[in-house]
């Protein structure tokens, strides 16, 4: 393979990353007078890099030729479906963010900067074909992450959050590589195909090590139980559009790179991992949903959410076919709609003096007082809690359903019981919306690009959703067979 | 003469002591930056120890990647740490329980 | 298109258009629309009567739309219409459509009209696909529809405890009654392999005398399919065992009374009989039943009448002992007198409730007839409409002349039940004949206590309430003020005194409205000639049925040989029941009193309504109550709900309050959890 095609199969990455680089040393010499327009240019980053990566996707490109620098990095149709999730989480977090920090005096020319690099980062984990290329994509977005995280420096929380984002992922990062020398040392080498080829028949002890070590590090950046606690101090904590950001794009980043490395490196030990991952998925759906129960954040009660989300992926994961993993991807883009819709919503919530409003209990009568707010944030919930006809059962459906024809039926049957359990706390916020006397705190403007994201969401997640099951079905189909190719 | 498993073993020891000095130490948060630079530690002497072993270069070359990695990491920890000890005026790790629930 | 779709149906789109349209379309249109309709249905239905009466019109059915295909189970819905249909037509729509004129008068300062007219309109539909039904299930959906229709309007008063009471009552019981009728479909279904009543009836005679296994023993098929389908008819028509809801669902609108309760729904069950009759001839078991429990009602009930005070409800025991009547005359094989009966009875009935109706109404809803008295000068047209229903049920008539139309129906139901016999039947004929000496006795009674004597209003609290309030209104003429010093007497063994100036209060009832006393007028014609004019077709012609019911010509010729006193029998117990209540209620006023006194428990026992009431609350439901309680307490809360909805919340509560602990919000918990999972991992792999 040719080093100039292995740049070409880099393009985006290429695109992001003199991109920011610029961008960066643009916001040092403009300031941050300049920070709407560096915001706007990183936009337009994430919208070329999108461009170059649709096609990726719609041709299903997969096999040696999608493969650069002698494996260590991939650009095919599996990469190209998280990418653009990801361009997508990380275009909202940036068209969001200006009116949100504004209100602070907090926006500052590095925002967009630092989230171009997260992107970046994001984008090398997905297209990872090597544990070297996963660490260095991990770390890109790790560190850019704790940054945006402490973002806030006016408050408090920010900094407590980024401290504590800091900490355990470092420790999670040390846990992984700590699995990956392991994983080296009983294969030697660290080329997914090649531990994929060496990890076959009876696992060694030293092997066994490193594969739930590098598993458990990257449970904890999908936030899986037991690996989760951070994420509902760093989602509060979190300036809301960077929390959004984190729900979304490395999240599908850490579960895309979850299922190369699962189905892929260790694919021929997945007797091994099932257990752990079954065990995740349902701890993941039970600790999310009596999580949420109590909360009186909106932030938080969505940061439990999202850990149950996960946990209703990982089903997905256990069952290790590729009906499963398509049934992750097609959950993979919903859950992202849902997230940018939801925490969109609660961006919009803003007293007479423009302060965010983060309690539940002063959301109530939002439909009376901002009728279309209430029903926008209605529309979010009952997706999320997965109840017909709106397009988040769609997602429930396909993993349960993957679930079932892998004869893991036990399985299917508590996820749904545990789906059961969130139900609850989403109708909570609707009744308080929709029944409560109006706490009418809810006064600010919002400004055309949040409704605009917001309206988008609500439709995907309206029953209009399902006239895109086919094309949806169609491209995670796509993307999964890229995936299970070189398995 | 010193085998692999010597190397494995004192890179073990150091995993888990980094480990237990996350979780252990009640006092400090710039104790913990040190824990974590101890973990990464014990990672470079397992990849070190892999390669020289198996007569693959890959090993180093990963230790190199993970050094530069941790100076990054090292920098942003203490750059947060700074952030918050102006916000706080304390860098104790049992005061960092604003969120919790 | 064939009329009889047009009488059934008219009455299902007024009680759509009425009870859609309600208070949208107001009281007047829906009045206007739904009784329009009825009187379409009737007079569309009387020249199908006339024709098979002048035997010029053939049975026919005519098709609606296919209903089921499952399997061997295939029916249609179908209309069938022959004599019996014809019979049941002309009664249904005829009463349906005068009750329906009535209440405008009857129901006018009621707010809720509109829904009572479209129950009203929604019931004779109900009624109107029973009797047409040309297969088991569409009868039964008939069944049940009138079973809605009753129980909606029984309970039309809702706001009133009472009535909604009765009306659950009424539901309740009859669902017994049901059961009965279902396991009998079901039964039949099993036996012929199909619901469609010409075909089992023309397979009945083959199965006569063939056995089943039925709760572990071998009994008669045919006996125990009849019995069943006649526990559903106890249910509908209120026969003993399965009456106890019929007086009490006096709580309903008179005019409702009138209609279900006296000439329609309730005779649901003789139709059915006498609809099945072939299948009811093969069982000989079930036909005896069929007889004692008929004649006993008859006789039950009518001792019962004898002592009510409540005006509807004497006319209400009057109904269920009738209906006696037409059981046991369908028991000895006489279904053509049977439906004669049910026929005239249907008239003089409805004339009877809705004359109550119209005393009510001038009374201001006093139902007691110990505070009337004296109305026959006040509200004469009412009067003499009740004096034509009185004559018409006692029976009265001049032999070899003719007379008022329950001298023709009664008198050959007592004479075929003597024609007949056998043992049974002769003891039907003796009940027969005291109970007609005391339905005599009970409805001479009410007229007297009703009409004669002095009025006795000045007790009644509707009749204080009413001056009360025209004092309040108006400044009254009057000088009499209401009696109140007698308020707290206990008023409920005594005949009240009417010692208080001329006993009036100062009340003036005033004649119904024509609205009420046009059906009256009506009426008042069918009892006086429905039993004269019709009597040698329902009884003597063959040609008349033309086969749609069991017709026993040796029977009928046999009825007419009987001797002479048998013939006589019914005319002289009228005249002594007439003589008794004459000296009981006119000569001697005391006379009720004292022999009440005398009789002690046996008047209680009667006055208690032979104590049905609480023997049922004492056998079934407090049982049931029990019951009920303990699945609630014990299964539901304590078993269900613990471990199920309730103990899932409340864990949840828990492992929420639980993981609001471990979120201690420490890094060194965090970190200690997620080593725990590391180690948890690798141990669960390892071993």
């Amino acid at each position: 393979m040719e080093f100039a095609q292995s740049l070409r199969l880099i393009l985006p990455e290429e695109i992001l990353s003199i991109g920011g680089l610029v961008l960066l040393l643009a916001a040092a010499w403009l300031g941050d007078k300049a920070s709407r327009a560096i915001s706007i240019a990183s936009v337009a980053l994430l919208v070329a890099a999108a461009a170059v990566t649709v096609p990726t996707l719609s041709g299903g490109a997969m096999g040696p030729d999608t493969q650069a620098f002698l494996g260590q990095f991939r650009a095919d149709a599996f990469a190209a479906y998280a990418k653009l999730l990801i361009y997508v989480s990380g275009a909202a977090a940036l068209m969001i963010a200006p009116r949100f920090f504004e209100q602070f005096r907090a926006m500052r020319a590095e925002y967009p900067v630092l989230l171009v690099f997260a992107v970046l980062g994001t984008g090398i984990m997905v297209s990872a074909g090597d544990l070297m290329t996963l660490y260095i994509g991990l770390e890109m977005n790790s560190l850019a992450a704790y940054v945006l995280a402490s973002f806030l420096r006016v408050d408090n929380r920010s900094a407590e959050a980024g401290l504590k984002y800091f900490v355990l992922g470092a420790l999670a990062s040390g846990i992984l590589l700590y699995g990956m020398s392991l994983t080296y040392g009983f294969t030697g080498t660290t080329s997914f195909a090649g531990i994929h080829a060496a990890l076959t028949g009876q696992l060694s002890t030293g092997a066994l090590f490193g594969v739930i070590l590098v598993l458990a590090g990257l449970a904890f950046k999908i936030s899986a139980v037991p690996f989760h606690m951070w994420t509902p101090d760093v989602y509060e904590g979190a300036p809301t559009p960077v929390t959004m950001f984190f729900s979304t794009a490395p999240k599908v980043a850490a579960i895309a790179l979850t299922m190369r490395v699962a189905l892929e490196a260790f694919g021929n030990q997945a007797d091994a991992w099932r257990q752990v991952v079954v065990f995740a998925a349902l701890a993941s759906i039970v600790v999310g949903a009596l999580g949420a129960i109590g909360q009186s954040n909106i932030k938080r009660l969505l940061a439990y959410s999202s850990i149950n989300n996960v946990g209703f992926i990982l089903v997905g994961l256990a069952t290790a076919t590729q009906a499963g993993a398509s049934a992750m991807l097609v959950y993979l883009a919903i859950y992202v709609m849902m997230s940018i819709g939801s925490f969109v919503a609660v961006l919009m919530l803003r007293d007479a003096e423009s302060n965010q409003i983060e309690s539940i209990a002063s959301m109530a009568g939002l439909s009376r007082t901002r009728p279309l707010l209430g029903w926008c944030l209605l529309v979010m919930m009952l997706s999320l809690a997965g109840i017909p006809p709106l397009f988040g059962f769609w997602g429930k459906l396909v993993v349960f359903r993957a679930a079932v024809d892998a004869d893991m039926i036990a399985l299917a049957t508590l996820a749904i019981v545990g789906s059961v359990i969130s139900a609850y706390y989403y109708l909570m916020v609707c009744k308080t919306m929709f029944f409560d006397e109006p706490a009418d705190q809810v006064k600010g403007a919002s400004d055309w690009a949040h409704w605009a994201l917001l309206l988008i969401a609500t439709l995907f997640n309206s029953p209009l959703g399902y006239l895109l099951t086919g094309w949806f079905d169609n491209l995670a189909g796509k993307a999964s067979a890229a995936l299970f190719l070189a398995a | 003469m010193i085998g692999l498993e010597h190397y494995i073993v004192v890179g073990t020891v150091l995993f888990v002591l980094g480990v237990l000095g996350i979780f252990l130490n009640r006092k400090n948060v710039i104790v913990i930056l040190m824990a974590i630079e101890l973990i990464l530690l014990a990672v470079n002497i397992n990849l070190v120890a892999f390669s020289s072993f198996l007569h693959d270069l890959t090993g180093q070359i990963f230790a190199m990647f993970v050094l530069t990695v941790a100076a990054g990491e090292a920098a942003i920890g203490l750059a947060i740490l700074v952030i918050y000890f102006r916000g706080r005026g304390t860098i104790a790790v049992d005061s960092v329980d604003r969120l919790k629930g | 298109m064939h009329p009889i779709l047009i009488i059934v149906f008219a009455p299902l789109a007024a009680a759509i258009i009425g009870g859609l349209g309600n208070k949208a379309l107001g009281s007047t249109v829906v009045k206007s629309i739904t009784t329009g309709a009825l009187f379409l249905s009737c007079a569309l239905s009387w020249p199908i009567f006339l024709g098979f009466l002048g035997e010029s019109y053939t049975p026919t059915v005519v098709p609606v739309l296919q209903w089921v295909q499952s399997g061997s189970l295939s029916f249609d819905w179908a209309l069938r219409v022959d004599t019996l249909t014809a019979v049941m037509l002309v009664v249904i729509t005829t009463v349906s459509a005068l009750v329906h004129l009535y209440s405008w008068g009857y129901m006018d300062e009621d707010p809720d009209q509109p829904r009572f007219f479209a129950y009203l309109s929604l019931f004779t539909f109900a009624m109107l696909m029973l009797v047409t039904a040309d297969n088991l299930v569409q009868m039964f959906f008939g069944w049940e529809g009138v079973g809605l229709a009753s129980y909606l309007l029984i309970g039309f008063w809702f706001r009133k405890p009472s009535a909604n009471k009765a009306a659950i009552k009424a539901f309740v019981v009859n669902r017994v009654g049901d059961l009965g009728f279902m396991l009998g479909i079901f039964g039949t279904y099993l036996v012929f392999g199909t619901v469609s009543i010409p075909e089992i009836l023309a397979a009945a005679p083959g199965m006569a005398g063939s056995t089943i296994g039925f709760l572990g023993y071998r009994v008669d098929t045919m006996d125990v399919l009849c019995i069943l389908l006649f526990i559903g008819a106890m249910g509908k028509s209120a026969q003993l065992g399965l009456h106890t809801w019929l007086p009490d669902a006096m709580e309903g609108p008179t005019p409702v009374s009138a209609l279900i309760h006296a000439a329609t729904m309730v005779t649901a069950g003789v139709f059915m009989v006498c609809r099945l009759s072939p299948m009811f001839e093969t069982a000989p078991i079930a036909l005896m039943f069929v007889t004692f429990i008929g004649a006993a009602t008859c006789l039950f009930a009518a001792t019962v009448g004898t002592t009510q005070w409540d005006i509807k409800r004497v006319i209400a025991y009057s109904t269920c002992s009738q209906l006696g009547y037409m059981f046991f005359a369908a028991g000895v094989g006489a279904y053509n007198a049977a439906m004669f009966h049910l026929f005239t009875h249907a008239f003089f009935k409805a004339l009877l409730f809705l004359g109550a109706g119209s005393v009510i109404h001038a009374m201001h809803h006093e139902q007691d007839m110990r505070y009337y008295g004296g109305l026959r000068k006040r509200i004469p047209l009412t009067f003499w409409a009740m004096m034509a229903g009185t004559l018409a049920i006692t029976g009265v008539g001049i032999y070899e002349v003719g007379g008022f139309a329950g001298y023709h129906s009664k008198d050959a139901i007592l004479e075929v039940s003597w024609a007949r016999g056998t043992e049974i039947s002769h003891f039907a004929f003796w009940l027969g004949a005291f109970a007609a000496l005391l339905t005599s006795f009970y409805s001479w009674r009410l007229i007297f206590l009703t009409f004669f004597g002095k009025p006795r209003w000045a007790e009644s609290e509707h009749i204080q309430h009413a001056v009360h309030d025209a004092h309040g209104h108006a400044d009254s003429e009057h000088d009499n003020p209401p009696a109140q010093e007698d308020a707290g007497h206990d008023v409920a063994h005594h005949v009240p005194h009417s010692d208080h100036g001329d006993g009036t209060a100062g009340y003036h009832p005033h004649e119904s409205p024509l609205t009420m006393l046009i059906p009256l007028g009506v009426l008042s014609l069918g009892a006086v000639f429905a039993g004269y004019l019709f009597n040698p077709q329902f009884l003597n012609s063959e040609g008349f049925w033309k086969g749609a019911i069991f017709f026993n010509e040796n029977l009928m010729h046999a009825m007419h040989a009987v001797p002479l006193w048998v013939k006589l029998t019914a005319t002289v117990v009228m005249l002594i029941g007439f003589g008794i209540a004459w000296l009981g209620y006119i000569r001697d006023t005391g006379m009720p009193e004292r022999a009440a006194r005398q009789l002690g428990p046996v008047y209680s026992f009667l006055f208690n309504k032979w104590y049905f009431d609480e023997l049922y609350h004492f056998l079934f439901v407090r049982p049931a109550f029990w019951l009920g309680r303990k699945f609630w307490k014990v299964g539901d809360q304590g078993i269900i709900d613990r471990f199920g909805p309730d103990g899932a919340a409340r864990v949840v509560a828990l492992g929420s309050v639980g993981n609001t602990r471990v979120q201690s919000g420490y890094l060194t918990t965090y970190a200690l959890w997620m080593l725990v999972g590391v180690v948890g991992a690798i141990t669960w792999v390892l071993f």
